[in-house]
């Protein structure tokens, strides 16, 4: 019996789902779905980041704009524009998707590190942009007060429960949508893109294009990311927009595995885990998630689940390896 | 396919495992008898790294100290107080996620917010959802108990309040601005929301006290600013008589050594409202004469036995004097530890019920008590002053006391304009 | 935006010699820590993320020699040599393995050692702020040039700093040691095929851009509170100045640095909220129109 690639994944994406409605009976207690809620936002962010960097090849220090961005705009919507939350929802992706449209148009022209830090200075541009803009923004402090959340469709957001069987669904089909645009003929123009742009020149295809696209898809889950983190805290703050939370995507890509699909998932998993446990241990949190951090840059190159998978290949088992971290694209 | 799920799910076992272990003992208590002398779990979330590490430090001594007396006495019938910190390392959302563990993981009945003011906004979200007793110590915002829309029934706040300072600052400013001709003023003051409603409280009630004073100018520094030399430069073009700051701690001190090689204090009378703060004044290696500045906190303000010895005590268990975040957290204990044995319990509603409108004896009240106010859910009556500084103990030989009378006439007034009242 | 204060102060002698020369006094420090940024990206192609804790390292030497013998030229000198030693085996232990390796993970070696010096130096020196104060030698009333005002110490910083960068400026373009610096940047595989033992000119570069960090953190002291962290906000400033100046160039970091000086000494009479944008905004039209930075290098 031959199942579509797609068929596959959707039946996973609905077991996944179902695992995941059912785990609150194990693990009962509002702790374990505050986790998965915080982690679901991180999860879509650093995946969204990972199109770019792993399969693009385009290393963006300012993916956190775009976290911010929907953070906000998801949240003002709310707060002050008092419509409902699929309209809000639907608001920001459009104004995710148009933001990232117009700063891709400029950065992707830049190579290599320039496009690295020009996505930065956007990056801080809009962080300053809410620290300035208090009336609006509230400034330093964020969005005081609370994010309303009216019923629709008889989904209650207030409900800790509804929360998290929505953050549960919106992520598991924000991965598969991820996976489904990535493994799709785009996905594999992209990564020829990231490996060998000249050649795809030859074949007709313009490269900027293809960038372009990558940037703005990667631009609008990054802004569903933020919206989810924006219900968990009823708020928005400048920290969403800082630079720290693009440094902490990077580091969760590379904590998981670059190569590997689920690998920003796995990391993301790996951080926050590490992240909560270390803060109740120790109040030296720096030191530790330092030290951790420099032996996996100096040791586990490939991440968790890169090295995971090498090992479970070495062993003779489905012949899948986890490909080789992505190299920056036209650095000949 | 990679099982990640069932490495996770094992990896989070086992530290629930480790954790519940360690938690027992911890509480170094018989298994058998930890029903009946259950701890009083209090949660504080806090600042505990970068720049205003500080804050939390003091902070938690300060809880730390009120706790062991409090124990010390027998706590709450057999149940004593212990104290679990959390540093968000300054950022709201972490500070949220903190409050949310201690409660709903760590099993606090009661959290001290600890938080600065941006923390504290996120962490009254959270109590708006949990309901579990909160006192903020630190947040010195007045919206956050002023407005009725972010109030929330189980919050309350031990922390002096930007108004009550501001009509304070301006009373004594006005009337130094009188005896002394200071007509032109200049404010230099950090950019975020403290510093910029701060100062524009402070510059309003100034014109109300002496309207003759005439603003020629606002420098606005960024929080952490290192180098000030824009805003020395900007201030000694306009030539102001007076300056009016409301900078704090390092960032204070770096803008008053770097003022003072320009010689601008030599012209300029700076009134900087966070100067008189044991940390701050003796850091100020060269404290220029006839700083005026609030009684942040001042151990000889209130001139009372009560007073100097807390601050001994403080001094003899932490080796520094305590900080104006100290107080406020020692406050916060003393209401909390009046309710508790009031109530006899630590339900969250009861607590609330017993902590409206209560009126204690305390060493930081301007007369000797101190009220948590019911309509708002702040404290008032606490002693705040302001006086010239001198390089040497005890740094504010005088001070002039605020009227609490004036302080809440101008605040009902002030509340009825923004809209709360 | 108050652009009429704006236009006052630049109708004023006296205003525009003082923000111009505020302006210096900012950016020359600034000058210093982006140099070494500058350098080690145009010899080792690797941006040193770290470098601001390299300031911070240097500040508080210099903190702790002053206090231990009341020296300033001491601490200076002290501070400056301690962070270029402590730059170099932090080359040679960590950084190097990571030469050639994707932007990232250099980026995450730094970020780790960030996070470990940040918490290293609270452990040691404490969380609280600390202050060294203005040594003897400087406490003098400032000098008045043309209306202007201009405190000794600065003018001392000034003086410094253009020495410094005059001789940065001989020993890259007319040394021995300079050619083989410049020629270790271009080709590093032929350097080494000519006998030039390239990580000795690597260790040294870094050396060298720590020493200059380090130089500017003891600069810093007398007029600086110094706390765990403080390193991170001369980070963002120095990167703009190297970006916008160009990566490699020293001359660039100069020009940068001025140019930055001079936007926050104006900006803050017209725009006093949004300075820091102000920046961020300059930096992105430099690199719109010229990505490579003003003197920089093609590729």
């Amino acid at each position: 019996m031959i199942r579509s690639p797609i068929a596959r994944d959707a039946l996973i994406a609905v077991a996944a789902i179902l695992v995941l409605a059912v785990l609150p009976l194990v693990f009962p207690g509002q702790a374990f779905s505050d986790f998965v809620i915080r982690l679901s936002a991180f999860a879509i962010f650093a995946t969204s980041l990972n199109l770019l960097i792993g399969y693009g090849g385009m290393v963006s220090f300012g993916h956190g704009l775009f976290y911010g961005l929907g953070a906000y705009s998801f949240a003002l919507l709310l707060q002050k524009g008092g419509i409902s939350v699929p309209a809000a929802f639907a608001l920001t992706v459009t104004i995710g998707g148009a933001v990232a449209a117009v700063i891709g148009a400029i950065c992707i022209r830049l190579k290599e590190i320039y496009f690295s830090f020009l996505t930065l200075a956007f990056q801080m541009l809009l962080y300053s942009l809410i620290i300035a803009w208090t009336p609006l923004t509230g400034g330093d402090q964020g969005l005081t007060g609370g994010v309303p959340r009216p019923p629709f469709l008889g989904i209650r957001l207030d409900d800790p429960q509804h929360l998290y069987l929505f953050c549960c669904v919106v992520l598991v089909v924000s991965l598969f949508l991820m996976r489904h645009i990535v493994e799709s003929p785009f996905g594999y123009t992209l990564r020829m893109v990231r490996d060998n742009p000249r050649r795809v020149g030859f074949l007709g295809v313009q490269a900027w294009r293809i960038r372009l696209l990558a940037f703005v898809v990667a631009g609008i889950f990054g802004s569903i990311g933020g919206t989810l983190m924006s219900l968990y805290v009823s708020s928005a703050y400048p920290d969403f927009a800082y630079w720290t939370i693009s440094g902490e995507g990077v580091f969760m890509i590379l904590l998981g595995g670059i190569g590997v699909f689920l690998g920003p998932l796995v990391g993301a998993t790996l951080l926050l885990l590490l992240s909560d446990t270390v803060t109740r241990l120790t109040e030296y949190f720096g030191l530790v998630l330092g030290v951790v951090i420099l032996c996996f840059a100096l040791g586990l190159r490939k991440g968790l689940l890169g090295f995971a998978l090498d090992a479970w290949a070495k062993r003779g088992g489905a012949g899948r390896s986890a490909p080789r971290p992505a190299v920056t694209a036209g650095k000949d | 396919m990679f099982d990640t799920k069932g490495t996770i799910r094992q990896r989070r076992n086992f530290i629930k495992a480790a954790g519940a272990l360690t938690g027992a003992a911890g509480l170094g208590v018989p298994f058998i008898s930890r029903a009946q002398n259950k701890p009083i779990r209090i949660g504080v979330p806090t600042i505990l790294s970068g720049r205003v590490a500080q804050l939390g430090i003091s902070s938690r001594n300060a809880i730390s100290m009120e706790a062991e007396k409090f124990n010390a006495a027998g706590g709450l019938g057999g149940r004593k107080i212990e104290i679990i910190t959390r540093d968000s390392k300054g950022k709201p959302d972490e500070a949220a996620n903190n409050t949310r563990q201690l409660i709903n993981s760590e099993g606090c009945e009661i959290i001290i917010s600890a938080e600065s003011s941006a923390g504290a906004f996120a962490v009254q979200e959270v109590i708006r959802e949990l309901k579990v007793l909160c006192i903020h110590t630190n947040s010195e915002t007045s919206s956050l108990s002023a407005d009725p829309k972010i109030r929330v029934p189980t919050a309350f706040r031990t922390a002096r309040q930007g108004i009550h300072d501001a009509i304070v600052s301006a009373s004594y400013a006005g009337s130094v601005a009188k005896a002394k001709g200071l007509k032109t003023w200049m404010s230099c003051s950090p950019d975020y929301a403290y510093g910029r409603d701060n100062t524009s409280l402070f510059l309003e009630y100034l014109k109300r006290f002496h309207p003759e004073v005439e603003l020629v100018g606002e420098a606005w520094p960024k929080l952490f600013q290192p180098d000030y030399t824009e805003n020395i430069t900007k201030i000694l073009q306009a030539k102001p008589q007076a300056l009016y700051s409301a900078l704090w701690a390092g960032d204070l001190v770096s803008f008053v050594d770097q003022a003072s090689i320009y010689g601008l204090f030599m012209q300029t009378s700076l009134f900087a409202i966070n100067m008189a703060d044991y940390t701050t004044l003796t850091a100020v290696k060269n404290l220029p004469a006839g700083i005026h500045s609030a009684t942040r906190y001042i151990k000889t303000f209130p001139a009372s036995s009560d007073n100097a010895a807390w601050a001994d005590s403080y001094k003899a268990e932490y080796g520094d004097y305590p900080t104006n975040w100290s107080w406020e957290n020692a406050l916060a204990v003393g209401f909390l530890v009046s309710a508790m044995r009031k109530t006899k319990s630590t339900d969250a509603t009861k607590l609330a019920g017993a902590l409206r409108g209560m009126k204690i004896k305390s060493p930081f009240g301007a007369d000797g008590t101190i009220t948590m106010r019911a309509e708002d859910q702040t404290t008032i009556g606490y002693a705040l002053g302001w006086g010239m500084t001198i390089p040497k103990e005890p740094y504010v030989p005088n001070v002039t006391p605020g009227d609490w009378k004036t302080i809440l006439e101008y605040e009902t007034e002030w509340k009825k304009k923004m809209g709360y009242a | 935006m108050d652009f009429e204060a704006l236009l006052s102060c630049f109708s004023s002698p006296s205003c525009v010699i003082t923000q111009t020369t505020g302006g210096l006094i900012s950016g020359m420090l600034l000058f210093l820590v982006a140099a070494g940024l500058s350098l080690i990206f145009g010899t080792l192609k690797v941006v040193n993320f770290m470098h601001g804790s390299l300031y911070m390292l240097g500040a508080y030497f210099a903190y702790t020699v002053y206090a231990l013998s009341g020296n300033y030229a001491l601490a200076v000198a002290g501070a400056a040599l301690g962070v270029g030693l402590f730059a170099l085996i932090f080359e040679r232990l960590l950084m190097s393995r990571v030469y050639g390796s994707d932007v990232l993970l250099q980026l995450l070696v730094c970020y780790g050692v960030i996070l470990i010096l940040d918490d290293a130096v609270k452990i040691i020196w404490g969380a609280q702020f600390l202050s060294m104060g203005m040594p003897p030698a400087f406490q003098r009333p400032p000098l008045f040039i043309a209306g202007g005002v201009l405190p000794v110490f600065y003018l001392f910083l000034i003086v410094i700093t253009l020495l410094v960068a005059a001789g940065l400026g001989f020993l890259i373009a007319g040394t021995r040691i300079g050619k083989i610096v410049r020629a270790a940047a271009i080709n590093p595989t032929m350097t080494s095929a000519l006998g030039i033992n390239t990580a000795v000119v690597f260790g040294g570069v870094f050396a060298l851009g720590g020493l200059l960090a380090g130089l500017a953190g003891a600069l810093a002291v007398p007029v600086r509170s110094l706390v765990s962290g403080m390193g991170f906000s001369i980070l963002i400033e120095s990167f703009i100045v190297t970006v916008i100046g160009g990566m490699g160039s020293v001359a660039g970091a100069l020009v940068g640095a001025l140019l930055i000086g001079l936007v926050r000494s104006f900006g803050t009479i017209g725009f006093p909220l949004f300075t820091d944008g102000l920046m961020f905004l300059f930096m992105t039209a430099v690199l719109i129109v010229r990505p490579s930075g003003l003197f920089g290098k093609e590729g």
